[in-house]
Order: C-alpha cells, then structure tokens, then sequence
C-alpha cells in the first residue's frame, strides 16, 4: 500500500512539474508568434486550461503534503482531550467536500462533454475533469486523518501513523 | 438569501477557527447556500473551474516560478555584496544593507516569506558577525522582507487584481513608491537607534569594489526592469512579463552566472506546482463563495450599512485598516484578502476611494500580519534562521512595525503616494 502511494505521488509531481513548463511554453508561444506577426489564436485559451489543470495538481499535491493554509491559533488552544474529537469532525468535513466536489464534476463532465471550446478542438468538459482525481484525492486523504483522529479518541489510542 | 447566508457565514466562521482547511471551509459554504437556496451543488465545479481559467491568473504560477528559479541560482549573495559595499559603510550598516537587499529582492519574487528564506540567512549572519544583538538582525530582516510582496512583482497584488476586477498593471506601479517609502522608513529607524545599539557600519569598500559587485549582479536587479520595462511599453502584458521573466531568470542561472542546474529544475517546477495549487485552491474556493454572497446580495446590503455607520472616506480607510491589521493578525494574508474584498472594496469604492490604493493598503496591512505574533509566517522563518525564540523575536520586532505603520497610514491618508505613479505611467 505505501508503495503504491509513493508511487502515485511521485506520478503527480511528474504531472505536475510538466505542467508547469507546458504553461510557460504555451505563454511564451504567444509571445513569440505574435513577434513574428503570426499570433497564434489558441494560446490564451489553452494557457486557462492548462492552469485549471495545475491548479488541480498543485492542490493535489499540497493536500498529500498537508500543506493546505489553516488557522490553527484558536484550535492550539482547544483541550488535549477535545482536539482528537475535533479533528474527527475536520477530517469528516474533508471527505464530505471530496466526494461533493468529485461528484459535481463528474456532473460538469458530461453535460459539458459535447460543447467545443472556442479557439481549440477539445470539449470543455476538459476544464472539469481535474476536479475528479482532486476531489478524490481530498476526500482519501481526509478519510485517511479521519481514521487516525479517531484511533486518538480512543483511550490509550496512538499519536502517529501506523 | 440574506439569512441563508448569515446563518452559514457564522458556521463557516467557527469552522475556520476550528482549523478547518480554508479552503474546504470555503467550499464546503458555497455548497450549504446552493443547496440551502434551492439551487443546483454542480455550479460549485463550474465557479471553481472558472476562476482559474484565466488568463491574468496564470501570471499567478509564472512569478512563483521565477522567484522560485533565482532562489535556486543563489543570485541572492551577489545583491547582498553590492548592497554591502554600496552602503554599508553608513551608521547601522550591515542593517542599512540588509534592507537595500530586500528592496532589491522585492523586485525578484513577489512574497514576504521567499524573501525572508531567500536573504535572510545571509543577513542575519552579517549582522551578528559584526556584533549586532540576534533579535535585532531578526527584526531587521523581517521588517525588510515585508517590501517583498509591495514592490513589483507581488503574487497578492495579482490575486488582488484578478479578485477586485483591477489592473494588475496599475497596481504593480502603485506599489513603487510605498515599497521604496517602507525601505527608507527602516532606514531612518536604524540611523534613529544606531549608536544606542551599538549598530556599527564597516569601512568604505572603495569605489572600484563597489563598481564591481554592482557589475557582478547587474543582471540580477535588471528583472524588475525587464518585468515593468516590457509591460509598460506595451510589449507584454503582465502574464505574458511573468513568462519573459522566467526565462530571464533561468539565463541567469544557465548561461550569465552559471548557478543553475539541471537536475534543480524538477523541485523547482513541483514547488512551484505546489504553492500554485495552495493559492488556487483557495481563489476557486473564494470564488464559488464570492459568487454565492453576490446572488445573496451581501455586498448590496453590506455597503449601504458601512455607508450609513461611518461618515467620511478618511474614518472609512482608518476602520478598514484597524479591521485588516486584526484579521491579518490571525489568518494568512492571501486567505484574510480573498474574504475581505467582497466586503470592503465595494464599499471603499462607493466612498470614492481608488481600488488601486485600497489594493496597496490592503495588501500592505495583512503583509505585516506575517510579521506580527501569533501567526506571523515570516517571524517563524527569521527566528529559526537566527536560532531565538519565539517570544523573543515577538517582542523585538514590535519597534520596527512603528516605521511600517506610519507607511500605511501615509499612503492611506493620502492617494497620490499610491496613484501618481499610475496615473503619470499609464493615465487616469
């Protein structure tokens, strides 16, 4: 299982360094066709796709790295006793947001799977496909806290991952 | 509507306090009004997709992605050098040159914490070496690293500029001279504590030192000007003078100073993946929300009852400011900016103020958040550099926010430290 996650991660930072220099070479194009008088008229609309993507991978990314931006002042001031019960809640919420982000995009899919973007060839339903494997991810993660929050409301349950 | 939306703004409150991810509070919000109010949960997928496709956001990733590439090329310790000769030799010196070093910097990456990482270690050490007291090099450079994110480029003035619908352009030049203002603020501070502190300077380096450390990183402080240069002739726009920088910034690496190496380029793209995804996320987020609280008429019913409460521009900007500084004080400056706009831009709009000098007050006021306890981002990375406690850099450094506060109050009392520039580069 480790393995298997390890292995995932590492595809995602392929993915997602990859799309990073997709997006400067995509902006740079523009700039340069545009020098040679031959602008070119897709660059702009495949620059917002390919953020939508990046975005969703970098947000992948920080969510396996827990790295997201929370304020934690007021919860380091909870009870010890009543922060595993809290982080339960937490963590819920995560999965719940997940599977409602996953779900709502499968939805965006497929109505949006037969209407042309303007200036490339594809369906726009590609805007909404990385929202799958990020609300995924969200959700498995957050189920993953989930489970060890709530060895912690355990009595004499464990502080760390098995 | 309303009241739908009161409701859920309160639990989404408490679930921000309880550490609840921004993000997922955000999101999970704008679901609990959709379906509250009857509407469809799929325009969650459709608001936060539509908020990154755009093309001034992508500017977003491209500057992380330069400030990331000359982190990497430690182009940091030529600029400290000239900075060092420059003026170095002054009372108080090595801290002077500490702050012309962010000053600089400030024009190579866009947020306070990339300076403070990127500098700090090499002038918290200079500091100290000449005997300076830790906390003191600490607050120095924390102090300094806040021009960062003022001076162009700035990553929350874009995320500002794409959230309030404003030039992005206009407020990079709008940030100019309240950057150069925060810089000589701290300078004037050193001079004023210098001899009780025991500050010393070192000896003139001698002009022909001076002239070769400023060839040495010449190349280094001309990205600013290859940024602004570009966008202000009207060659690029401001994603577009993000990309150029970057592929100044890796010639720089590469070819003109030869720090960069290949095998860096893969963290660097999934660094900058990663923070990406951290900002975007919560721009989606806030724009699902954001769209949630406009249907609801939030801001429409918000600003007349700002309007009717506080009677003048001046007493408006003095609330908010008091407002921002507290919210920055506890929550992260992108994330504190991306709920306060629904709520005051509309409102300082209506009271005639520029949305481009409330975006420099904005953006200035939860920048010194990161420099405040409790959260203060910023004052955890200099006191692991300069090895102090908390506590101890929590209390040093409330001297030098004095310099900084006076800045904001300047430049919210009075529009044309923040719009001459524009307006004289780019037109009323």
């Amino acid at each position: 299982m480790r393995r298997l996650v390890r292995i995932f991660d590492a595809a995602l930072h392929v993915v997602a360094a990859a799309l990073v220099a997709v997006l400067l070479a995509v902006v740079t194009a523009g700039i340069v066709s545009r020098g040679f008088n031959r602008p070119l008229a897709f660059t702009d609309e495949l620059a917002g796709y390919v953020m939508v993507w990046l975005a969703c991978f970098g947000w992948m990314i920080a969510t396996r790295r827990g790295a997201h931006i929370r304020v934690l002042h007021f919860a380091d001031l909870t009870p010890r006793r009543i922060r595993p019960v809290l982080d339960v809640a937490l963590s819920s919420a995560g999965v719940l947001f997940g599977i409602l982000v996953a779900w709502t995009a499968v939805h965006q899919v497929r109505v949006n799977s037969d209407v042309e973007a303007i200036a490339l060839p594809i369906a726009t339903a590609w805007l909404y496909v990385p929202l799958i494997p990020a609300g995924i991810v969200t959700a498995l993660q957050a189920f993953a806290d989930l489970l060890l929050a709530a060895r912690r409301t355990q009595p004499g349950g464990s502080e760390t991952s098995p | 509507m309303i009241g739908i939306m009161g409701k859920v703004s309160a639990v989404w409150f408490a679930a921000i306090l309880a550490s609840m991810p921004l993000y997922v509070s955000m999101g999970l919000a704008a679901l609990a009004v959709l379906w509250f109010a009857g509407m469809p949960v799929t325009i969650l997928p459709q608001k936060m997709a539509g908020a990154a496709n755009s093309f001034p956001i992508v500017a977003a990733p491209l500057f992380i992605l330069m400030g990331n590439i000359l982190a990497a090329a430690k182009i940091t310790d030529r600029i400290v050098t000239f900075a060092s000769a420059a003026i170095g030799w002054m009372r108080g010196g090595y801290a002077h040159a500490s702050i012309l070093t962010s000053m600089i910097f400030a024009g190579m990456v866009g947020s306070a914490v990339a300076d403070a990482a990127g500098s700090g270690a090499i002038e918290v050490r200079a500091m100290t070496k000449a005997g300076y007291k830790p906390e003191t090099a600490a607050s120095i450079t924390a102090a300094a690293a806040t021009i960062g994110p003022i001076i162009p480029p700035s990553l929350p003035m874009v995320i500002y500029g794409i959230t309030a619908d404003v030039s992005i352009g206009r407020l990079f030049m709008a940030g100019i001279i309240p950057g150069i203002l925060m810089g000589l603020s701290l300078m004037v501070m050193v001079l004023a504590i210098a001899d009780r502190e025991g500050m010393a300077g070192k000896p003139f380096a001698g002009w022909r030192t001076l002239a070769r450390s400023f060839r040495d990183c010449f190349f280094a402080i001309m990205t600013p000007v290859v940024i602004l240069g570009g966008m202000f002739s009207g060659y690029f726009t401001p994603t577009e003078a993000a990309a150029v920088a970057c592929l100044y910034a890796l010639f720089l690496g590469f070819v003109v100073y030869r720090t960069l190496e290949v095998r860096q380029l893969g963290p660097i793209l999934v660094e900058t993946a990663e923070t990406t995804g951290l900002v975007l996320v919560l721009v989606m987020a806030a724009a699902a929300l954001g769209w949630c609280l406009s249907i609801s008429r939030v801001p429409q019913t918000l600003t007349p009852l700002i309007l009717a409460t506080i009677g003048s521009p001046i007493a408006f900007m003095l609330i908010a400011n008091a407002v921002m500084l507290l919210v920055g004080c506890f929550m992260e400056a992108l994330a504190a900016m991306l709920i306060l706009i629904p709520i005051l831009v509309p409102a300082a709009v209506k009271y005639g103020i520029d949305p481009v000098q409330f975006g420099v007050v904005m953006v200035l006021n939860l920048i010194l958040g990161t420099i405040h306890p409790p959260i203060g981002v910023v004052l955890f990375v200099v006191t692991r550099i300069a090895n102090i406690s908390f506590e101890v850099m929590s209390r040093a450094i409330l001297p030098w926010l004095v310099p900084l506060l006076a800045v904001l109050l300047a430049i919210s009392v009075w529009p044309p430290l923040t719009l001459w520039l524009p307006h004289l580069i780019m037109g009323r």
